[in-house]
């Protein structure tokens, strides 16, 4: 929902792909009550659309909903995989009502998992933010040299996997003979522990985001600037504005939508952080303090690790999904709030 | 209509790939078969499958690896409940506990009996009599007959052949036969013989006639006086070495698992039902290996190295330490991961007396396709010959008590190691240990028990008290972990 | 806008001075410099590992120049696993994804925004909702199903549930929208044409560049799969890269030179091909990010 509201602010539409003056009576009106959210053609014959989502809403029910759901009612027992009658069967499985809940808002390692993931994501998203946009204002300069070859550049840690920079990122950090720990003795920092320390190990983690993602953001906030009309620099460096002026008053507001959709984009991602923490921690659990436990390992641990609780983990993954839903919520009124602050 | 036609196309296509991967390998007259093996790490060793290949030409062995952890977790866990699964599966002694507890998920080796195939290929010939050429000719050129393996054998048969306690560790809750013991993990002191002269506790001349592992062993019978040992290290290391991190042993951590070993009993008591009934929080040893691995912690004798981690493998070329509690298999390791310190290492024996750490058993999942081809690897690949092959060439330490009298396992000596005669430390060791019942979820307590220690030697924060975690309050948080682990 | 001085003046002065851009200043390029060189670090690191050997880069400080043993990592590399089969294998899944992906997507992105039909809002609805799910959640009933189908250990299992994706058709919805002008598509509609013959002869032609970028990263993302394929592929015959990668860890250790080899073969096909698609890569990238 977040993003469809991002799309219909005002200034999107303003740069919008359609064409600007109209005379189609089809055209969408401002007024998001009025053209009830369909950006379409009405003229043609609607019922196609069965058809055409058919496909999809089949396939997405069978290996998309149905294993969800199913997880759901797993929710509800103490589901031994290997007691029962095997399969999908509930046979020989303990109904337990909403004890797996119950026990998991008693559970210390909820807290702290959840405590966990929004730390990684603060550590993740905001010093990535400065660097982003830094890299944006250097790569939009018309004076650039080489302007493809640093934007392509930029974009290569997005397309590796997760689990063949690990094993490089687990080494660069080691604590006693990693790089980073060497570079940060030469300035005479002590070796940081970047596996146990909770914090070391939170920013660890995030750089690894930050090195995956910073580029790819940046690449959105070159496209968003390169959309702010010159007219607007034109008469800022008319009035005698210097660089950092036109940067904080022109580009930096034209940034707000950017900055809320990756902010967005960003909070969904960040709630399913996995791969990176388990990796760093080797274990399932996250360490001896659960220090790098995340939600979605949290969900793993409960499930896949030591106890096998299969029925504990549905209710972590359950838990995990009011917990994004409670956060869209919170981003979608924020964001609607800005936009109609926008329009007054 | 062009669409149509296209997604048709493409389904076609795709259910024709799907096909094209999953049509089994074609039977023909010599009716070869393929066993499918989930293993990890070397379980199992590429020269002897090359020997297996040659008394058994028609079978192909197809092996995947995966991390310990979800192959004998998520990846057996799914495979019995769907009803599926390989042939072969290796089960690390960590979750032995877990999978002896669900004995519906394996075949009872009891019920096997090993075929006749190839019965005398060790004289030459086949069953019917045609010759058969079984000579194998290993990495360094010399060439040995392939061992053949007897018809008729069931896990019954070849159970006196193995240590005791060891066996127990495959066998399921309902006296099934679950798995055969591969390798045994006895555990030794490794030592670097340089750093150990450096502080004065032996004489380069007992480290030349080979006296030093002794000197050393008679100092340190019990941990306490390792711990002693240890801090007179310490005291020699110069301040710039303990600056750099230096340590006498690698990780103190590794001193729990250790001394719980040597006791009769874990986290259960084998109360004569399948369970065992849980005693984590009464066992006195449990608290014993712990305060004796925070004493050495206290003793500040240790590294801050992690096992396994890369600064270990670095730590172990620079002689950032100078012991390791090593079981067997860690030997291979030191010589891979650290080439340049031969002749520097020698063994000594663990304080207390004997002790293991890891080993793994080969089971035949309930769903196999190729049952009787496992079980005729299985009985061969772990039968005394091989075993003995794979300790002389990895010196991964065999499981069948059968050949600890063997000249090859008794003189073996290890140029690695200063010449330690590493086959007789070893079997003296391991000989000592009495079988403890393994629980279901082991593998959780230790895990738990393990963090505990971790939060307290890691200096972390408590974060209800504002204070590093005390032993007091971290012992009680492993509890309370274990307890939500067992309800 | 916050700064009200900045809008625009409403009578424009007839004069045509472009803003005053400065050069990019040496900062710039440090900068620049600094970021390429951390983007492209943990290639060059696995390029270093793998050629000068494990006890090479020990040291302190390390390694920074290739050696001369990177052919005979690969060649063992090839001794523990077939890498081709691996790189067919991820190939044939990768390819067949994205093709159906970008297909099902475009299909039911164009009926959600150019189509009016009752159940549309509520089926939208209930893609973005589901778009939020952890994917973990459903990992073991999934594994039921598919074994049921009796996929385990073919492509299949690889295929078939990730031929279609909320997230595709949501940004394909997305794209439509913002691509597709409804003028356009009335007057075809006046002329005759029908909804298939639109989607097929309009709608798929101008969505193309954002459809070859959707099938470029449903591409990357099954290469990159690990959790998944490890759990349903069990024989070197039908493994994927990545679960190849896997074969190389040996029990309680990693060969670090090994190990980072064979993460180099796993990656050195995707910079590759970036070599010959990252400008596309670029500019879906930032359109994408215009239409939010």
């Amino acid at each position: 929902m977040s993003s469809t509201a991002v799309n219909d602010s005002p200034l999107i539409d303003k740069k919008g792909g359609r064409p600007k003056t109209s005379p189609s009576p089809w055209k969408p009106k401002k007024n998001k009550k009025e053209r009830e959210d369909f950006p379409g053609l009405r003229s043609l014959n609607g019922k196609w659309g069965y058809l055409f989502v058919a496909p999809f809403i089949v396939m997405f029910i069978i290996f998309g909903m149905f294993p969800v759901l199913y997880s759901t009612v797993i929710a509800f027992y103490e589901f031994d995989p290997l007691a029962g009658a095997g399969g999908l069967s509930l046979e020989g499985q303990t109904f337990v009502g909403f004890e797996n809940f119950i026990y998991l808002l008693q559970d210390d390692r909820l807290y702290t998992a959840i405590g966990n993931t929004f730390d990684i994501w603060f550590w993740s998203t905001f010093p990535q933010m400065v660097i982003s946009i830094g890299l944006a204002a250097v790569l939009r300069n018309r004076f650039l040299k080489a302007k493809t070859f640093w934007r392509t550049i930029l974009l290569v840690p997005n397309i590796t996997s997760v689990l063949a920079v690990a094993i490089v990122f687990g080494q660069l950090f080691g604590r006693e003979f990693g790089i980073i720990n060497w570079v940060l003795g030469l300035f005479g920092v002590d070796n940081i522990d970047f596996v146990e320390d909770p914090l070391a190990s939170h920013i660890a983690i995030a750089t690894m985001i930050t090195w995956r993602w910073a580029g790819y953001n940046a690449l959105i906030f070159l496209a968003s600037m390169l959309a702010i009309p010159d007219e607007l620099y034109e008469s800022a460096s008319l009035d005698g504005a210097s660089a950092w002026q036109q940067f904080r008053y022109v580009t930096l507001p034209g940034l707000r939508n950017t900055i809320t959709f990756t902010l967005i984009v960003g909070t969904i991602g960040g709630l399913q952080v996995f791969a990176e923490p388990l990796t760093l921690a080797g274990t399932t659990d996250g360490g001896s303090t659960h220090q790098l436990l995340t939600l979605t390992m949290f969900l793993y641990d409960s499930a896949f690790g030591a106890s096998s609780k299969w029925g504990y983990g549905a209710a972590v993954g359950i838990i995990i999904t009011i917990i994004v839903l409670i956060v869209s919520l919170v981003n979608f009124l924020v964001t609607r709030k800005l936009a109609s602050g926008e329009a007054k | 209509m062009k669409i149509k036609k296209f997604a048709a196309g493409l389904a076609i296509a795709g259910l024709a790939l799907g096909v094209g991967v999953s049509v089994p390998a074609t039977a023909t007259a010599a009716t070869p078969v393929t066993i499918t093996i989930w293993t990890f790490g070397d379980v199992i060793e590429p020269n002897l499958i090359k020997q297996y290949k040659l008394i058994h030409p028609e079978v192909t062995l197809s092996i995947k690896k995966s991390d310990l952890d979800p192959l004998n977790g998520t990846n057996m866990i799914t495979a019995c409940t769907s009803k599926q699964g390989p042939d072969i599966a290796a089960v690390e002694v960590s979750y032995a506990g877990y999978w002896r507890s669900y004995p519906k998920c394996f075949t009872d080796l009891r019920t096997m009996k090993t075929s006749d195939a190839n019965v005398n290929a060790d004289k030459g010939t086949d069953k019917n009599g045609n010759p058969v050429d079984v000579t194998y000719i290993d990495s360094t050129g010399k060439k040995l007959t392939v061992g053949t393996v007897a018809a008729n054998l069931s896990a019954t048969s070849i159970k006196p052949n193995y240590l005791p306690w060891r066996w127990e560790q495959g066998v399921g809750y309902d006296d099934s036969v679950i798995g055969i013991p591969t390798d045994v993990g006895g555990l030794e002191v490794a030592f670097r013989t340089d750093l150990m002269v450096k502080a004065g506790l032996v004489t380069a001349a007992q480290v030349k006639n080979g006296t030093a592992r002794d000197v050393l062993s008679k100092k340190w019978p019990t941990w306490s006086k390792f711990i002693e040992v240890g801090k007179q290290y310490m005291a020699k290391l110069s301040a710039a070495d303990k600056k750099a991190g230096k340590g006498f042993i690698d990780n103190v951590g590794t001193i729990y698992a250790a001394v719980l070993n040597q006791g009769t009993e874990k986290y259960y008591r084998n109360n004569g039902t399948d369970q065992g009934q849980l005693i984590y929080k009464t066992n006195k040893n449990i608290k014993t290996a712990w305060d004796t691995t925070l004493n050495a912690h206290k003793a500040a004798i240790g590294t801050r190295i992690g096992q396994f981690s890369s600064d270990w493998n670095i730590g172990m070329n620079k002689g950032t330490f100078a012991t390791m509690l090593a079981p067997a298999w860690m030997m291979d390791y030191i010589k891979q991961q650290a080439p340049d310190t031969k002749g520097k290492w020698d063994i000594a024996s663990l304080p207390g007396g004997g002790g293991n750490q890891g080993g793994t058993q080969l089971t035949i999942p309930s769903y196999a396709k190729n049952k009787q081809a496992a079980w005729d690897f299985i009985a061969w690949y772990l039968a005394p010959e091989q075993q003995l092959q794979v300790f002389r060439t990895y010196g991964l330490f065999p499981s069948t008590k059968s050949i600890y009298g063997d000249s090859s396992v008794k003189d073996f000596k290890d140029p690695f190691f200063n010449n330690a005669p590493v086959g007789k430390i070893y079997s003296t060791g391991i000989t000592k240990l009495k079988p403890i019942f393994e629980g279901k979820l082991q593998r959780g307590i230790d895990q738990a028990f393990g963090a505990g220690l971790g939060r307290v030697v890691s200096g972390k924060k408590n974060e209800k008290t504002k204070k590093p975690w005390t032993s007091a309050e971290s012992w009680a948080q492993s509890i309370a972990d274990i307890d939500k682990l067992t309800r | 806008m916050t700064t009200l001085e900045a809008k625009p003046p409403v009578i424009k002065l007839p004069r045509r001075r472009r803003p005053k851009w400065q050069k990019v200043g040496l900062g710039g390029y440090i900068a620049l410099t600094v970021m390429a060189l951390l983007s492209m670090f943990p290639f060059y690191w696995m390029l270093i590992v793998a050629s000068n050997g494990t006890e090479e880069v020990s040291k302190i400080p390390p390694t920074m120049i290739p050696g001369p043993r990177f052919f005979t990592v690969i060649e063992n590399v090839y001794k523990v696993v077939d890498f081709n089969v691996a790189l067919m294998n991820t190939v044939i899944v990768g390819f067949t994804v994205a093709v159906a992906q970008v297909l099902f997507s475009a299909l039911s992105g164009f009926a959600f925004a150019k189509l009016n039909f009752k159940a549309r809002r509520g089926l939208i609805l209930f893609v973005i909702g589901t778009m939020m799910l952890p994917s973990q959640l459903g990992i073991i009933p999934l594994y039921m199903l598919v074994s049921g189908f009796g996929w385990i250990d073919t492509l299949n299992a690889l295929i078939v549930p990730a031929l279609v994706t909320a997230f595709g058709v949501f940004w394909m919805r997305q794209v439509i929208d913002a691509q597709v002008p409804n003028e356009m598509l009335e007057a075809a509609s006046i002329d005759g044409a029908g909804v298939l013959r639109i989607y097929w002869s309009i709608v798929l032609p101008i969505i193309s560049q954002s459809s070859f970028v959707l099938g470029l990263f449903s591409f990357l993302a099954t290469w990159n799969d690990f959790l998944w394929p490890n759990l349903v592929l069990q024989s070197p015959g039908s493994f994927t890269v990545q679960v190849a990668v896997q074969q190389l860890k040996a029990s309680y250790f990693i060969d670090y030179a090994l190990n980072l080899g064979g993460a180099f073969m796993a990656t050195a096909p995707l910079l590759l091909l970036f070599v010959f698609v990252g400008r596309r890569l670029v500019s879906g990238v930032m359109d994408g990010a215009v239409k939010g």
